[in-house]
């Protein structure tokens, strides 16, 4: 058992590291391959060791929980900021329309089916029907970038309905498990307080110290998120919500200043996501995977026929044709970094036991593949090649 | 044979510049169309936009420097080059790219990967040989 945490440190950041370069070779996430690589190192450690007669396995430190967290809520604030607020101000009838039923129908369907089908408690059914509901935008935009429709109105607006789905998953995993208490009440009342300032302070923070060595604008946004953060995890809220809305809030701001991103976004990825994507993948137990097949299989099926009882009539509704109704359902019914939190934040609060919860990720995670290659195989509409230009050329 | 389209492959990798040395060539001799054509692979399932967006920084700044390699060698040679940039699925792309404009010949570089490597994988190369619609050349 190692007891240095420098050597723990580096057993973490050498897994990030091996997930990294296989993540280069074969050309799948970094996030993807950091859970993979996290749930066979968190499996694979406890059977070598039983092999040797000792207790072995991934040390999880309260600081490693604490970067994870911070990975969780620096990935969420991330997400937020990534929206184009034009994009969503032009289309926010079919986006607020498709975007609440792909939350709500998953979110009911799932949770239904994990409560009636599998007898799950009606706490863990409701995580179960949280980390479903979710639409994974990185997902969907990347397939968007392949396919040329990131440039189209179309494709603007199924990114614009994703975003709307995953403001449901964090509102619902806020106020669902919160206590209604004076914690609360504070929270919401600070809330109040910053989230209409925050873009303007933002702003004036960037014009005044932007390209500080010192980088105070980020300490700033840091100091926005931890407060809320703090006064949410108090109410036994969830502190993404507040860090996904003033991502929200202030991404209009950030648009304009794509430097002081870049450097938010090094620290993250280099420092944070890593614990936060490994340890999703730690805490995966192989037994219950190979025990629950069939139960990942109905939660897969109840997510993806949920996505369509929602999703196509609407899309439908606003005149969309069938290749691209089928289109937007599939790509809306894609899940990764919400649903691994939502299933973590169960974990963390002991809603939902080991066992649900990497029955959870693992239907996440295959809601990330399977529907991507079935839309991009079957549905993607007819286009031309999307020609880009290379920086330089 | 007297090829009209030719199109190359190019990675920025050593072997896509000898391969398009002899591509060059090939065009001058035949008075070819010459064209290039570069994709730039996303991660797949990504966890964050973030990601994707970083990975397509990074190949828009590989790919912008292996173009001006390009046309340069093909000014030298005092041939037209057209060059092509796009994103998604190496293979696919250049044979959707390859059916779309109607090439009638591919030039690519070989990329030596492990044999190990090859068994498990495949290889871009050899996807490339099996299904472009028109002759392929491999230059090693």
């Amino acid at each position: 058992m190692l007891e240095s945490p420098w050597l723990i440190a580096a057993l973490w950041i050498g897994l990030a590291l091996l997930a990294s370069m296989i993540s280069i070779r074969v050309g799948i996430s970094v996030a993807l391959i950091e859970i993979i690589v996290g749930a066979v190192a968190g499996n694979a450690i406890p059977w070598v060791g039983s092999l040797f007669s000792t207790q072995a396995k991934l040390e999880t430190m309260p600081w490693i929980n604490f970067l994870a967290s911070f990975g969780s809520i620096l990935l969420t604030f991330l997400a937020g900021a990534e929206i184009e607020p034009d994009v969503l101000r032009k289309h926010w009838k079919p986006s607020l329309a498709i975007g609440f039923v792909s939350f709500l129908a998953p979110f009911l369907g799932t949770m239904a089916a994990a409560y009636y089908l599998l007898h799950w408690s009606a706490q863990a059914s409701m995580i179960a029907g949280v980390a479903l509901s979710t639409t994974s935008v990185a997902v969907v935009y990347a397939v968007m970038l392949e396919t040329g429709l990131n440039k189209r109105d179309i494709g603007k607006l199924i990114l614009a309905s994703c975003f709307v789905t995953d403001l449901g998953t964090v509102l619902a995993l806020g106020v669902m498990f919160a206590n209604y208490n004076w914690w609360l009440v504070l929270f919401l009342g600070v809330s109040a307080v910053i989230m209409p300032f925050a873009p303007r302070l933002t702003q004036w923070f960037l014009r005044r110290y932007e390209g500080q060595v010192s980088e105070p604008e980020i300490k700033l946004l840091l100091l926005m998120l931890f407060v809320l953060g703090g006064l949410a995890a108090a109410a036994n809220s969830e502190a993404v919500l507040p860090a996904y809305i003033l991502g929200l809030v202030v991404a209009g701001v950030l648009r304009h200043h794509k430097e002081t991103v870049y450097h938010i976004r090094v620290a993250v990825f280099a420092l944070l996501t890593p614990f936060y994507f490994l340890k999703a993948g730690a805490l995966i137990s192989g037994s219950a995977i190979a025990q629950s097949a069939l139960v990942i299989l109905l939660l897969l099926l109840v997510k993806v026929a949920a996505k369509f009882v929602g999703v196509y009539p609407t899309a439908k509704l606003f005149k969309m044709d069938n290749r691209v109704s089928m289109y937007t359902t599939l790509l809306m019914s894609t899940g990764l970094t919400f649903g691994t939190i939502s299933a973590m934040f169960g974990l963390n609060r002991n809603l939902i036991d080991s066992s649900q919860y990497s029955t959870l990720v693992v239907v996440v995670i295959a809601s990330a593949v399977v529907p991507t290659l079935i839309a991009q195989k079957w549905f993607q509409p007819q286009h031309e090649l999307s020609e880009e230009n290379a920086d330089g050329a | 044979m007297v090829h009209k389209k030719i199109l190359h492959g190019l990675d920025g990798s050593k072997g896509s510049f000898s391969a398009l040395e002899e591509a060059i060539d090939l065009a001058k001799r035949c008075g070819a169309e010459l064209h290039t054509v570069s994709v730039e692979e996303v991660p797949h399932y990504p966890g964050t936009v973030g990601e994707v967006i970083e990975a397509k920084q990074a190949a828009n700044g590989k790919y912008g420097k292996a173009m001006h390699q390009a046309r340069d060698m093909a000014q030298q040679a005092d041939v037209e080059l057209h060059c092509h940039v796009f994103t998604g699925h190496e293979v696919k792309t250049i044979v959707e790219f390859v059916k779309e404009k109607g090439f009638d010949l591919l030039v690519i570089g070989f990329m030596g990967h492990s044999a190990l490597y090859e068994r498990v994988m495949g290889s871009t190369c050899q996807s490339l040989v099996r299904l472009a619609p028109c002759s392929v050349l491999v230059v090693r």
